[in-house]
């Protein structure tokens, strides 16, 4: 069937689309107008804007910590409505059902949950498979794994560490890779409380450092297209910014992404020794345009910390709200769960609301800096809408800060800021930069041949509404939601990448599992035959 | 091929699913109890209770709250069987039984040989076990301290409170052994205890346990590995966790999840006659239902030769032996596919309910 949305605001980045125009497409593609052709379903979109599907490049969705958390928090996610018809679980707070029904709502086609242990990928892709609609990825975590650590202990080749991170990455059905406190989980197990870049991990020789420039280098030698995605060491400690800069010059001027900075653009000033860095951030990573960034902003709101920097959890847990947590150390990461409340009136939550302002709105491209709450870290997903009317008004930015902490804003800038992002510089943070970061050539945009992921919204005065239920929403071509309201599930699939490896390392680990644990590394397997479905994954290409 | 009954006769296996999808269908609260089933199993039983408003309950739920209501009242720490087997420099066993509830214990955490990572590697570990039944320990190098499951709580205080430098009461024999023992916690480099719910142990021992072991993180590494319930318990609980949110004992009557431990009972809700139809399901071994009315329309799920003689009964494979599986592995503390060793062609716990949900919405299936 050949569907036309006609007269909408096309705002499609990758393109340079910003004009009122049609978007046809077919069998769940986007093509090119056929000539003097007539669509078997035309629908008017005028006074709407039309966007590609966005994708979410960082929210934890799944896994075990992620359902540690629910189990943790009953109180916090009672339901309240009966679903819809068509839609089972759908009203299910926190429930990988609710998570498909409320990203669709949004406009979001695509979502990347980054933190899958690879010792338990199969649950990670359990909860992906139920969650409905949208396409979904994840990345694989390493940097706390015995078995790289040893490798680089030894000095090992590149190209078996290379061959390694191929063969994890594959196995685990991922995106690309991801490292958390390198080394600094190992540390925690042997009781160390901080853990900084160039610290040394006990028994191992080896730092922070060395082991996310190892890993960076074999993400680029075996093709990986998302660059290593790193969270840094000392997460939310005051006068951190160091850290980050410190981690910046680290790059080798390779490409390097480094996930919800917020955490880390703090200052020691003032009396209470905390401040926004935000600023001096921004301009760093201005300067290396190398390095990508995702924010992790702060939304004032009940939530709670889910991390499988096991060292920063640990810490948090006596700041707990309320107070109880989970703490697991796994066989490599592991996790911590912590609930947590940001508070407008907390002069502490308003510097973090506010250092991530500065961030967004002071690096210059938008295909650099990515919307994330680090869902739910920051705050919930579903504040995604809120978020964006914050970047695009100034007036509703001062709104807010009026109500934080006066001293609070003694130490920002943001009050100075007055850029207002363009509805053309969202899309290009949420569609066609984020796509790039990955590699999908398919999604975040609406040339002829990509999929018909599509996002139709009603603007007006309220912003937040406008993002938060979206007029329509095609999935692969299929109408999925209607008036801000998901009208029935479709099945997504888990998009992968396929690194090629030399064979020898399998033999390898097949000996270090059998010798170290005495049991045959298949019990780790992630076979098609785990999971419901068989058509469950869907094959992204590595880069040449 | 598989077998079904209706009261003690052989009936068509369509029959059963068609019987079986009118009695649900008929209900006005419909329990989905037992539960005793694979990932597949638990995901296909939920949606069904969720499509018929009804609630859902494990027949091991009293062991799964007991060990869930500690977290998430207090908090939790926890590491994997595999990272105790290679860090844990101090093992320290709680209760009895353990042995018996995962047969694998012993071969798996390796008391006998020394950590591989970490402070001590290469060192000899130091085992303890408290209340062990007769003999447990005997083929393990552990320092026993006697006791019955009744007296575990106060041990645990008395452990806790001597962890903490604090005084106890109590005979001097056994007080010697707890402060050694207190001694040697404080001092381990990455101490793990271990325990189960299932061994009979009283939910505050289980808090007394974990409270100790936050203490003793304020200076040192100490987390546990629990044991899971019988019948998939721990995998029944992560799909229920992210499919509805909420561990069993779930009802959806306002067509949303509720998660209440006392009204969603499902022993409760059959005897008080607020449920008016149940699904039995206990794919690993066949248990009974635990309640005593027996006037309630029951479906059974269970392995060849545990057929009730009451109901209706359609027999299904056991999850990991007859058809491929996936569950928890007690072994490595995650899910993994289990492949079938002794495969009969019985259906999954997860195609009889499918097919029972087709019949409901009135397609042919079966
Ligand atoms: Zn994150």
């Amino acid at each position: 069937m050949l569907t036309v949305l006609r007269g909408g605001h096309v705002v499609d980045p990758a393109n340079g689309r910003d004009a009122i125009g049609d978007v046809w497409f077919r069998d769940g593609h986007i093509v090119a107008p056929p000539p003097g052709g007539k669509a078997d379903e035309e629908i008017d979109v005028s006074g709407h804007v039309v966007m590609a599907g966005a994708i979410d490049i960082h929210s934890h969705i799944a896994g075990g910590n992620v359902n540690t958390a629910r189990l943790l928090l009953p109180e916090l996610h009672r339901a309240i409505r009966a679903r819809l018809a068509g839609t089972p679980l759908s009203t299910a707070k926190w429930s990988t059902f609710e998570t498909g029904r409320l990203y669709a709502q949004m406009g979001f086609t695509t979502v990347v949950e980054p933190a899958m242990a690879p010792h338990a990928s199969l649950q990670t892709h359990l909860e992906l498979n139920d969650v409905p609609i949208i396409d979904k990825g994840a990345l694989t975590v390493l940097g706390n794994d015995d078995f790289l650590l040893r490798m680089l202990r030894k000095g090992e080749a590149e190209s078996a560490v290379n061959d390694y991170v191929a063969l994890t990455v594959g196995n685990t059905r991922s995106l690309g890779l991801k490292c958390i406190n390198p080394g600094g989980c190992e540390a925690f197990k042997e009781n160390l409380r901080v853990f900084g870049l160039d610290d040394e991990v006990p028994f191992y020789g080896l730092t922070s450092r060395q082991i996310f420039q190892a890993l960076q280098k074999s993400t680029q030698a075996v093709g990986i297209h998302h660059p290593l995605h790193l969270h840094m060491n000392n997460l939310g400690i005051a006068g951190n910014i160091d850290t980050a800069i410190d981690t910046i010059d680290a790059a080798q001027g390779l490409p390097l992404h480094l996930a919800h900075v917020q955490f880390y653009a703090y200052g020691k000033e003032g009396k209470n020794a905390f401040s926004s860095a935000g600023a001096r951030f921004a301009e760093k990573i201005n300067a290396n345009p190398h390095v990508s960034v995702d924010v992790g902003q702060v939304m004032f709101s009940d939530t709670v910390t889910i991390s499988s920097d096991v060292l920063k959890q640990f810490n948090s847990l006596p700041g707990g709200m309320p107070k109880k947590g989970a703490i697991f150390d796994g066989d490599a990461n592991g996790g911590g769960v912590v609930p947590y409340a940001y508070k407008i009136s907390n002069f502490y939550n308003a510097i973090q609301w506010a250092a991530g302002l500065e961030l967004f709105l002071l690096i210059n491209n938008p295909e650099q800096v990515y919307f994330t709450t680090d869902h739910p870290n920051g705050g919930p997903f579903t504040t995604y809408p809120d978020l964006f009317a914050l970047l695009m008004s100034a007036d509703l930015r001062a709104r807010i800060m009026a109500r934080l902490p006066a001293e609070a804003l003694e130490h920002t800038i943001l009050p100075s800021i007055t850029r207002e992002y363009t509805l053309y510089e969202i899309a290009q943070m949420s569609r066609s930069g984020a796509a790039k970061l990955f590699g999908f050539t398919d999604r975040g945009q609406l040339a002829p041949g990509a999929i018909a992921d599509i996002a139709v919204y009603r603007p007006g005065k309220d912003i937040a509404g406008m993002f938060r239920r979206a007029a329509f929403v095609f999935k692969d071509g299929d109408l999925v939601v209607r008036d801000g309201a998901v009208t029935h599930y479709k099945r997504g699939r888990t998009l992968n990448i396929r690194p090629r490896y030399d064979s020898n390392i399998t033999t390898r680990l097949d000996a270090y599992y059998d010798e170290l644990y005495g049991l045959p590394r298949s019990i780790f397997d992630l076979p098609d035959a785990a999971l419901p479905h068989n058509d469950a994954f869907a094959e992204v290409a590595c880069r040449k | 091929m598989s077998k079904a009954t209706l009261d003690g006769k052989a009936i068509p296996l369509q029959d059963a699913c068609r019987e079986a999808a009118r009695i649900l269908g008929g209900a006005t609260f419909p329990v989905i109890a037992g539960l005793g089933a694979d990932v597949a199993g638990a995901r296909a039983a939920i949606l069904l209770a969720e499509q018929l408003r009804g609630a859902f309950d494990h027949l091991a739920s009293r062991e799964i709250l007991a060990d869930l209501d500690v977290m998430r009242s207090f908090s939790m720490f926890t590491t994997t069987p595999n990272e105790a087997r290679v860090r844990a420099d101090v093992l320290l066993f709680v209760g009895p039984g353990l042995s018996a509830l995962w047969p694998g214990m012993l071969e798996r955490l390796a008391p006998g040989q020394p950590p591989r990572h970490g402070a001590q590697a290469g060192h000899p570990r130091r085992v303890f076990w408290i209340g062990p039944e007769a003999n447990e320990a005997a083929n393990i190098p552990a320092t026993v301290i006697p006791a019955s499951c009744d007296e575990l709580s106060e041990l645990l205080a008395m452990l806790r409170a001597r962890v903490g430098g604090r005084p106890v009461a109590g005979d001097d024999a056994r007080r010697t052994g707890i402060d050694e023992l207190a001694d040697v916690l404080k001092n381990a480099h990455f101490g793990v205890v271990v325990w189960s719910a299932s061994s009979g142990i009283d939910p505050l021992a289980i808090e007394m346990l974990q409270a100790m072991v936050a203490d003793l993180n304020v200076t040192t590494r100490c987390t546990g590995v629990p044991i899971g319930a019988r019948a998939g318990a721990a995998g029944v609980t992560q799909t229920a966790g992210w499919m509805t949110g909420f561990p069993p004992r779930t009802g959806f009557g306002r067509g949303y999840p509720e998660h209440d431990p006392w009204r969603f009972e499902a022993k409760r809700l059959v005897e008080s006659g607020e449920a008016d139809a149940a699904l039995w399901i206990s794919a690993y071994d066949g248990e009974a239902p635990p309640w005593s009315n027996n006037d309630l329309p029951l479906i059974t799920l269970s392995p060849a030769g545990k057929e009730p003689g009451r109901g209706l009964y359609i027999e299904v494979g056991k999850p990991g032996v007859t058809h491929d599986a996936v569950e928890f592995a007690q072994e490595i503390g995650s899910l993994a596919l289990r492949k079938s060793h002794a495969p009969t062609g019985a259906p999954s716990v997860a195609q009889i309910i499918d097919a029972i949900a087709t019949e409901l919405r009135g397609e042919v299936s079966c």
